[in-house]
């Protein structure tokens, strides 16, 4: 309960003075004049002519692209450093196997969006992971006027497989990327040059088909990266969406890839002088909402999201077949307009395999969210990876997003 | 290559048939008023259906892919504009892949364009002032003036998208302005009552209703718009109230009443829920009643 009786009158004084700006004071009209109001409107309809009235456009630059910036900036401790990590994962560095900690930048992103012409929208996101230079993390481009529910993208994009692969770093719930991610896809996840074709069908409810081909280079990745440039990978995905009530949300989605992985022993950046191993990857995910469209009572909702990846690598010369999977399954609940707490487990190696051994990472966080535009949260983990025992870590993270501010996808 | 297309093409063949063109005019709209307006000036010869309910924050819609649905179909959407929508209305618009209704068409109406605007901030723009709409006051649509603007607008494009119905656009949109003249003398009446009436807002989204009814908004309880207060807020805003004798809180019905109750309560005032939209409450129907149920709640007070 608010206390108002303990503040003193000095309070009051300055308050007075500032009340008189912020009115808002007209006349209201009489009886007669509304009426003359929607006369005047009405009259003119005759001809039925422009109805709108010239805007001046917001700020001096029309036709400059929706630019942003995020900053996600973390302190840290570890017990001792990861074996590897995914790319916009934080990196503190330090000697190997030693403990670890301290401030790191763990990514600036700088986005570009903007309508290029009556066809085509275009997005451009550099990104800088662990200051570790610029990289180019999307730039496509993006069909607005195909018939039919059809959508054509090209480009460098972040591929349709599973939910947390399209996502930038700032849309997760997480400061780490899941394990899945960056044993499946790599450690900057699924993105490589390439097109993609989408069908949204015609039908009562949400069902999307994304097929799409992708140049993915030489090594970056476990499960592609071995293919020639003649060879590139394939990727189908099917997502559907079902609204249970107005509160309850389910999206569902499946993927399959085909490709080459590198063959054992490549190093990234080396020349590819053939086709790696074949390889198959096969995934699903699902997210789970709750979210009362009215929000009187209170701001409770709860997000559940797991994702299942299961990788063939089939056997050529050198290498024999392999069969390995894994998943993560994670539940995030706000409790108050500004709190998330939420918690994930992260599973590899089930079945396990010479490529993928067995491991696991358990992941607690608490999030504060000031306003739409910064955020502050504290992550603690376990994580049992690499064979050089667990890793304690705790990540105090900072983000921030000035310029223009996307809109959330679901 | 030619075997990837091989498969491709009967599903080319099958997406390009797609559904034949219904008869009506298929609209959509973000908000349950605009979809009001729309229902009265095209009669039976649309379709419409609002994106987000009149009890939710149309600032934050969840943008559910099964939204893409209705505006992938849509031969005309309307929305508020001048940002509100921002949060979610912009990907459902590109993911809907409907060249229909994509800005610049003819069927992406901004109701914006149609009103004067209040509020646009002068200066420089910054978020440090909160989560301001850089492009002025988005609640535009409770002055029945400027709904009566935005019907006109919705009615001269649907007689650009379906010209053979246009004499029953004008037709319709003259027996709105019917309907609304027949409220005129007691919608006056009432604002006339509350003139120069001091009031508290929770968020900085009655500018226009202030100035139809000529209210005087003393203070907000938000610290900034979209921003929660902090207790020194709170307590400097409730001495503020005392000191001038501010008799109502207003709030909108889908925002949580828990702290602005306590203000009102500390501060000796009422909190009044003012619906901003229809559909706020099962029993406000249409935009008629919507102004009927604001003008009698805050007459309550008065």
């Amino acid at each position: 309960m608010i206390a108002s009786a303990i503040f003193p009158a000095a309070l009051l004084a300055t308050q007075l003075a500032r009340a008189g700006p912020i009115s808002t004071t007209s006349e209201p009209p009489a009886p007669g004049e509304l009426v003359q109001q929607f006369d005047d409107l009405l009259v003119t309809t005759a001809p039925l002519a422009q109805a709108h009235k010239a805007q001046a456009p917001a700020g001096g630059g029309l036709m400059n692209p929706d630019i942003s910036v995020i900053f996600d900036g973390v302190a840290g401790a570890a017990n001792r450093t990861r074996a590897s990590s995914a790319g916009d994962d934080p990196d503190f560095g330090g000697p190997a196997g030693r403990r670890t900690g301290g401030f790191a930048v763990q990514e600036v992103e700088v986005g570009f969006q903007s309508t290029v012409d009556p066809y085509f929208s275009a997005n451009v996101f550099l990104t800088i992971p662990n200051l570790r230079g610029i990289e180019v993390e999307e730039a496509y481009a993006v069909t607005t006027s195909l018939p039919a529910g059809l959508q054509f993208k090209a480009g460098v994009f972040r591929s349709a497989a599973g939910r947390q692969n399209e996502q930038h770093l700032h849309l997760q719930d997480f400061s780490l990327r899941p394990l899945v991610n960056q044993a499946y896809l790599g450690g900057d996840g699924l993105r490589s040059p390439g097109a993609q074709l989408s069908w949204l069908m015609p039908l009562p409810f949400f069902l999307r088909l994304t097929g799409e081909i992708l140049s993915v280079s030489p090594g970056a990745g476990p499960t592609f990266g071995g293919g020639l440039r003649s060879s590139p990978a394939f990727l189908g995905n099917v997502k559907t969406f079902s609204a249970l009530g107005e509160a309850w949300s389910l999206f569902l989605g499946g993927s399959a890839a085909a490709g080459h992985a590198a063959p054992a022993g490549f190093t990234e950046g080396a020349e590819l002088t053939a086709n790696g191993p074949r390889t198959f990857l096969a995934g699903g995910d699902l997210y789970l909402k709750y979210m009362p469209p009215n929000r009187v009572a209170n701001y409770l909702a709860l997000a559940f999201q797991a994702e299942y990846f299961w990788r063939r690598t089939f056997a050529d010369g050198v290498n024999s077949a392999q069969s390995d999977a894994g998943f993560y399954a994670q539940i995030v609940a706000q409790l108050s307009r500004r709190w998330h707490l939420g918690g994930r487990f992260d599973q590899l190696g089930l079945p396990a395999s010479a490529l993928q051994p067995k491991g696991d990472r358990i992941s607690a966080m608490a999030t504060f969210t000031p306003s739409e535009f910064s955020r502050l949260r504290l992550q603690g983990q376990r994580e049992k990876v690499d064979g050089g025992g667990p890793i304690y870590e705790a990540l105090l993270l900072l983000e921030f997003s000035i310029g223009a501010h996307g809109a959330h996808p679901f | 290559m030619w075997r990837c297309f091989k498969y491709l093409l009967p599903l080319l063949a099958l997406a390009q048939a797609g559904p034949a063109r219904a008869e009506p005019v298929h609209i959509v709209t973000s908000i349950e008023t605009l979809a009001d307006l729309a229902r009265a000036v095209g009669g039976g010869n649309v379709k419409v259906l609002s994106l987000a309910r009149g009890y939710q924050d149309p600032h934050f819609v969840e943008a559910k892919p099964s939204l893409l649905v209705p505006l992938s179909q849509a031969d005309l959407l309307v929305y508020v504009g001048l940002d509100l929508e921002i949060g979610w209305l912009p990907p459902l618009v590109l993911g809907s892949r409907n060249p229909r209704i994509q800005a610049g068409a003819k069927g992406n109406l901004d109701a914006s364009a149609a009103i004067d605007v209040l509020d646009v901030p002068a200066g420089k723009v910054d978020r440090g002032q909160g989560d301001i709409h850089a492009r002025g006051n988005p609640h535009y649509w409770l002055p029945p003036v400027n709904a009566l603007k935005v019907a006109k607008a919705i009615a001269v494009r649907l007689k650009e998208i379906d010209p053979a119905h246009g004499a029953d656009y004008e037709a319709s949109l003259q027996a709105l302005g019917a309907a609304f003249k027949a409220r005129a003398g007691e919608w006056s009446r009432k604002a006339a009552a509350l003139k120069g009436m001091k009031v508290v807002a929770y968020h900085k989204s009655w500018a226009y209703l202030s100035s139809w009814l000529g209210l005087r908004e003393v203070g907000y309880v938000e610290l900034k718009p979209g921003i929660s207060p902090d207790p020194k807020h709170l307590a400097e805003l409730i001495l503020l109230m005392k000191a001038e004798s501010v008799r109502a809180l207003v709030i909108e019905s889908f925002y949580n009443r828990s702290i602005a109750g306590q203000v009102a309560d500390a501060a000796g005032a009422r909190m009044i829920v003012l619906p901003s939209d229809v559909g706020a409450t099962p029993r406000i129907r249409s935009y008629v009643e919507l102004v009927d149920a604001v003008l009698d709640a805050l007459a309550a007070v008065k």
